[in-house]
């Protein structure tokens, strides 16, 4: 008995080295290594691009401009400013794209009269691409920035209403069944089977909305907009600053993947039973 | 044999009788009605369980349905007790073929979601789903989501998600298909136990012999094709039922039985199935050969 007591702070001693080691691993694994071999890769290619003068991409300037450029963005705050302005509108057109169209995909896949009446005008607008919107938007609007928020709004409004119709329809009928043996009424189907059992189409309705929106935003902005991210890329190119025209597009790109990382991290902890063990 | 602690929490006695008078169903297509259906009438009696057999495709699910409440019959009415099945309700349970608990939910919430949707006081909700999670043998496993457990574990959740709201009447349709031979064993001989311990009228589906007559107080033989009832068969083996019984004398007299009325039963539906090959063949021919004019 006192032996095995006496062996147990080793044997937690023994856990604690495995636990460390594995979280060592799982930071410091060969794949991490490769994606980061990547990269280097990319850079020393386009160093070398430069370097050579490959036609056509001799005005590319080298890395390390596009740093130099980078720094000095990064102490401006017309810069932060612009992440600002692209930020809140694709959060004010995104969020309110959601507000209306879940519900609505909602309607439409619960009841066929409802669906009946508004599917086809829904079908027939859903194909226009968002940037074919852009000369409409801009003349019913009575403000710019009111036009972009419709625009980015209908980046993101087809693509939530059409997957939430689809998660809606993929819910098996033996769940309604169960649910409503149970003694669940109409009321308690809707809560909790037919919205959590649609939650997942939502999310990727969300993640694939978000991706579309930073398109539309960024021609939006270009055409139209005043400040963010996309009109400060433009503008770098009609001041011929072609270090920035990089950083323009390399902001924009991490932007979107943020977003992209903050809906998925959204998804995760909104199904907790989506997790895999 | 078991405990009995928690008594009153799963009721004694208010179990229910269906009956049923003359249903029939008709499934109507564009150009062609089929009878699934064909003037079945039977009772399932009070406290009993019954299970009904037939050959695959002979309308037994169909069956289910219409007591369930989820179709209504082209014709003949169905009974819970005294009154006529109009729809869904918490008396009478089902237990799908597919697992149909809620993926979204945990085993406990799982569990206790007949109770909350009746309004089902929050003490008394969580004394019975503990009472029911120990009975199945899943209180360890309540925080975790029904894709962690296994296929029997799953079902066992399903059982203690219909027993829980206490119905007069529980229906199965082949609860223990797709699991393995060895937990579809110990499946059998839990549910079996779990009956002869709760009592409650149970309706149990399945198309597999043994499993049938293990299980059964009286077996109901199903047609193929419309379903009707051929034959009613009362077993008497003792209870409590135990594995050994499946190699009894008396165990082999009964199988001798039912596989004799369920032979000519099953040979139709397998000579159907050739049929409908033979069927697809000469399409294929017939097409092969129309394609060879057309050059």
């Amino acid at each position: 008995m006192r032996r095995a007591r006496g062996r147990w702070p080793d044997t937690m001693e023994m856990i604690r080295e495995l636990r460390l080691k594995r979280e060592f691993k799982k930071v410091f694994n060969i794949r991490l290594l490769r994606g980061f071999l990547s990269i280097v890769m990319f850079v020393v290619l386009w160093q070398l691009v430069v370097f050579i003068k490959v036609p056509y991409l001799e005005n590319l300037p080298y890395p390390k401009d596009v740093a130099v450029g980078a720094t000095e963005a990064a102490g401006s705050r017309t810069y932060w400013f612009g992440w600002g302005i692209s930020l809140s509108r694709i959060f004010a057109g995104f969020i309110i794209a959601q507000i209306i169209g879940i519900p609505l995909g909602l309607a439409m896949g619960i009841s066929k009269a409802f669906k009946d009446y508004t599917f086809p005008v829904f079908e027939m607008l859903r194909p226009v691409p968002p940037i074919a919107w852009i000369p409409l938007a801009i003349l019913f609007w009575p403000t710019r920035e009111l036009s972009i928020y419709f625009l980015v709004f209908i980046g993101a409004f087809f693509i939530i209403v059409i997957n939430v119709i689809q998660g809606v329809s993929n819910i098996s009928v033996s769940l309604k069944w169960a649910a409503s043996s149970l003694g669940a009424r109409p009321k308690d189907i809707f809560w909790k089977v037919l919205v959590p059992g649609s939650l997942p189409s939502i999310i990727t309705g969300m993640t694939v909305g978000m991706g579309v929106t930073w398109n539309v935003l960024i021609a939006a902005e270009m055409i139209a907009g005043q400040g963010g991210l996309g009109r400060m890329t433009w503008e770098a190119y009609t001041n011929n600053n072609i270090p920035f025209i990089v950083v323009g597009m390399i902001s924009i790109g991490v932007a979107g993947y943020l977003c992209s990382t903050l809906v998925r991290w959204l998804g995760e902890k909104a199904m907790p039973w989506k997790k895999r063990f | 044999m078991s405990n009995r602690n928690g008594e009153g929490i799963l009721s004694k006695g208010d179990f229910g009788e269906v009956r049923l008078e003359g249903v029939t169903k008709v499934y109507a297509k564009a150009d062609q009605s089929q009878r699934v259906l064909d003037e079945c009438t039977f009772r399932v009696q009070r406290g009993k369980l019954t299970v009904l057999m037939g050959p695959s495709a002979c309308g037994k699910t169909v069956l289910i349905n219409l007591i369930a409440g989820y179709e209504r019959p082209t014709s003949g009415r169905i009974f819970i007790d005294e009154s006529p099945v109009t729809g869904p309700g918490h008396d009478r349970l089902v237990v799908f073929q597919e697992t149909a608990l809620f993926p979204w939910m945990t085993v406990y919430s799982n569990v206790v979601f007949g109770c909350q949707v009746r309004g089902v006081g929050r003490v008394e909700t969580k004394d019975r789903a503990e009472h029911i999670l120990k009975k199945v043998g899943l209180f360890e496993f309540r925080d975790k989501y029904p894709s962690q457990l296994s296929g029997g574990m799953q079902r066992r959740a399903e059982l203690a998600r219909a027993m829980i709201n206490d119905p007069k009447i529980m229906i199965l349709d082949e609860p223990f298909r797709g699991l393995d031979a060895m937990t579809r064993q110990l499946m059998q001989e839990f549910y079996v136990g779990l009956f002869e311990e709760i009592g409650r009228t149970n309706l149990f589906v399945t198309h597999e012999i043994d499993e049938a007559i293990f299980l059964a107080d009286r077996v109901i033989v199903f047609t193929f094709q419309p379903g009707k009832v051929k034959a009613e068969i009362d077993i008497d083996l003792p209870r409590p039922r135990e594995f050994h019984m499946l190699a009894s004398p008396r165990f082999m007299e009964i199988r001798e039985q039912v596989i004799e009325l369920l032979y000519e039963e099953a040979s139709k539906a397998f000579a159907a199935g050739s049929k409908a090959a033979y069927d697809l063949m000469g399409a294929i021919v017939a097409r092969k050969g129309a394609c060879e004019k057309c050059e």
